[in-house]
């Protein structure tokens, strides 16, 4: 019995490989079906944009072959997908789906958004999970929470869209309701702004260079679209602005916003310029309540949260060790029972037949006599298998029952695999 | 955390109040008169504040404020006088209770106001420091100095209205000097709140009068007290 993680991450593989590694919730029933028909007793996919793992109950030889091959007919060409991946067996397995679920495996240390990401990989493989990894998923979910509520691994932000956040909360008494107007269509504030989306604001305008472009983000965010000429009244009435163009030039100048900024009566204005080369001119951060971030200056506030959660990382890594040992516990046990179980009944049937042929040499003793001699049997078969089932049992909840189950099975031709 | 020095302050004033140095006791004013208002207020700001205005950190400020308002008035109160006949009528307890609590809610605008001017500093010069981290929104602080301007205002003119009552009650006698720079502090106050109300002033502007008029208030106290050490007044 084993568990075995086999996968891609960030980490071992570039975008453009993970990209196409990536499964689709219709597509993860298929492909465990694959697995399992390689000989395995459950399986759980995981695959988000920065990664795809394979969690295996009980893998046979066969089974990393059809995990890659799975992968590798994504990838196209003449590529093994094994190139880019790796294998963890048991504990190690177990630890890292757990640093995975407690944000220690992220891209962005502690980022929270695994944990939803784990859970639905659980529930979309539930039919093909079977009794271990039902565990194993259920307890790395309770990992992710105890990492994230014991220590601040999760605290502040730690990314520049969600410094965004964080910046515009220290100015605004709450962010739900207040509106935000965008200036272009890069990838960042579109980022941004679902980040503020998600904290209750309203993009209300979507302005763009080419009024088409605008008009599409516009139509996806539930806002208006406007040419950037149109857009620079609204400094007056717009709580946040965020601003990614691909200008190469300051688009946003003190000229076009100083009227506007003018008529808000002291309301304060925050703008989060990430654009690069920068979209808005610092001069406009000398407007009377007007406070402008750049991507710079977002980049700070995240690497200020960043360094404050690394320093919680030995802290997470204690959750994480004691939860494996834990989990191990309860697995150790649960291979342990089946083999004992085997073990015992194996050695009452030899005390059934040995107490038969005796019994049957000793006809002319009284049934209480026999029945003396049967109990003495039983007795003894207690005796001689109560000091090795407590050190074996004592054994697997410390987590080191295999050696012992392995010395069990051989010297005694246990040889059966019992489900757990 | 925040309640400890609240809590400190209310111990002291206990303690005050069983050395007979309390306001009530002898009218022995300001700053053991503020002394009351100003650790109930702190804990109305953190009880009331943080479900109102998520504002704890302005306890931070008034708590060690009461604190040391409350141990300064024990230091220099420690030998007090026989109460004055003024201090013992229902109008003088009633003038006293309305001035403190107005002046308290002065004294917390005047925070919120300096707060605000400190969390409006760090966020233009782009400092992520502890103002960044721990400080309220700036918009709240805002809020909180406009709703303590408006409550207090009213309750000080009262507090002064219920003054002229204990006056004509037979009660002390108050000189011109402190009439007219009591009356000339209340003008600076309403300007105060005048701005933020009619002329809708917020943000800096607002934090600014908001603070110069507090500011006014303790200035004609310590330049009657210097001029006349020893009168029995409140402002």
């Amino acid at each position: 019995m084993s568990i075995t993680v086999l996968g891609v991450n960030h980490r071992t593989a570039p975008l453009e490989v993970r990209e196409r590694f990536a499964h689709e919730r219709r597509e993860v029933p298929g492909s465990l079906e694959r697995v399992l028909a390689a000989g395995a007793r459950g399986g759980v996919l995981l695959s988000t944009c920065n990664r795809t793992e394979f969690y295996i109950a009980e893998p046979d030889e066969a089974v990393p072959d059809a995990v890659w091959a799975i992968l590798s007919e994504r990838l196209g060409g003449d590529r093994s997908a094994s190139e880019y991946g790796y294998v963890q067996r048991d504990r190690d397995a177990v630890r890292h789906l757990y640093r995975v679920s407690a944000g220690l495996d992220a891209m962005i240390l502690g980022e929270s958004q695994i944990q939803g990401q784990v859970r639905d990989a659980w529930e979309t493989s539930k039919a093909q999970a079977g009794p271990v990894l039902h565990r194993l998923f259920q307890s790395a979910l309770l990992v992710g929470a105890r990492v994230r509520s014991e220590t601040g691994l999760a605290t502040g932000a730690a990314s520049a869209p969600s410094a965004a956040v964080t910046v515009a909360a220290r100015i605004f008494t709450q962010l739900a309701g207040r509106s935000a107007l965008i200036l272009g269509a890069g990838d960042m504030a579109e980022l941004a702004a679902t980040c503020l989306v998600s904290e209750g604001v309203r993009v209300t305008l979507v302005a763009n260079r080419t009024y088409e472009r605008a008009r599409a983000i516009a139509e996806q965010l539930g806002a208006r679209a406007l040419t950037l000429d149109e857009a620079w009244e609204h400094f007056a009435d717009a709580d946040i602005v965020l601003s990614s163009t691909a200008a190469p030039h300051a688009v946003v100048t003190w000229d076009h916003v100083a009227p506007a900024v003018a008529r808000r009566g002291g309301r304060p204005l925050c703008i989060l310029d990430l654009g690069l080369p920068r979209d808005v001119e610092p001069a406009v951060a000398q407007l009377e309540n007007v406070f402008l971030y750049n991507i710079d200056d977002l980049q700070a506030v995240a690497a200020q949260a960043a360094a404050e959660r690394r320093r919680d990382i030995p802290a997470a890594e204690r959750i994480v060790s004691e939860e494996v040992e834990r989990f191990w516990a309860w697995y150790g046990g649960l291979v342990v029972v089946p083999v004992l179980k085997e073990f015992r009944e194996r050695l009452d049937r030899v005390r059934a037949a040995e107490l038969e042929r005796t019994l049957r040499h000793l006809a002319h003793l009284s049934p209480e006599d026999r029945g003396a001699i049967e109990y003495l049997s039983h007795t003894l078969l207690n005796k001689f298998l109560h000091q090795p089932t407590i050190a074996l049992k004592e054994a697997a909840q410390a987590g080191r029952g295999y050696g012992l189950l392995e010395a069990l099975k051989r010297l005694f031709g246990l040889e059966r695999r019992d489900d757990p | 955390m925040v309640l400890v020095p609240h809590l400190i302050a209310l111990g002291l004033y206990a303690l005050a109040t069983a050395l007979a140095l309390a306001p009530f006791a002898g009218l022995r004013p300001a700053p053991r008169a503020l002394t009351l208002g100003v650790p109930l207020l702190g804990l109305a700001a953190h009880v009331v504040g943080e479900g109102l205005f998520r504002a704890s950190a302005v306890g931070v400020f008034t708590g060690p404020l009461a604190t040391g308002l409350v141990g300064l008035a024990l230091l220099i109160g420690l030998a007090p006088e026989a109460p004055p006949p003024s201090a013992r009528g229902a109008w003088s307890i009633l003038h006293i209770t309305v001035s403190v609590f107005g002046l308290a809610m002065l004294a917390l605008a005047f925070i919120a106001a300096a707060l605000y001017l400190l969390q409006f500093r760090e966020l233009k010069a782009k400092r992520f420091g502890p103002v960044f981290r721990l400080f309220p929104p700036l918009e709240r602080l805002d809020q909180l100095n406009h709703l303590s301007l408006v409550l207090g205002f009213p309750t000080v003119t009262l507090g002064v209205l219920l003054g002229f009552g204990v006056q004509y009650a037979g009660g002390a006698s108050v000189d011109a000097a402190q009439v007219v720079w009591g009356m000339l502090t209340w003008v600076v106050l309403g300007w105060a709140v005048g701005v933020r109300v009619v002329r809708h002033w917020a943000g800096r502007r607002a934090a600014f009068a908001s603070i110069a008029s507090f500011t006014a208030v303790l200035l004609v106290y310590v330049a009657l007290k210097l001029a006349a050490p020893g009168t029995q007044r409140f402002l």
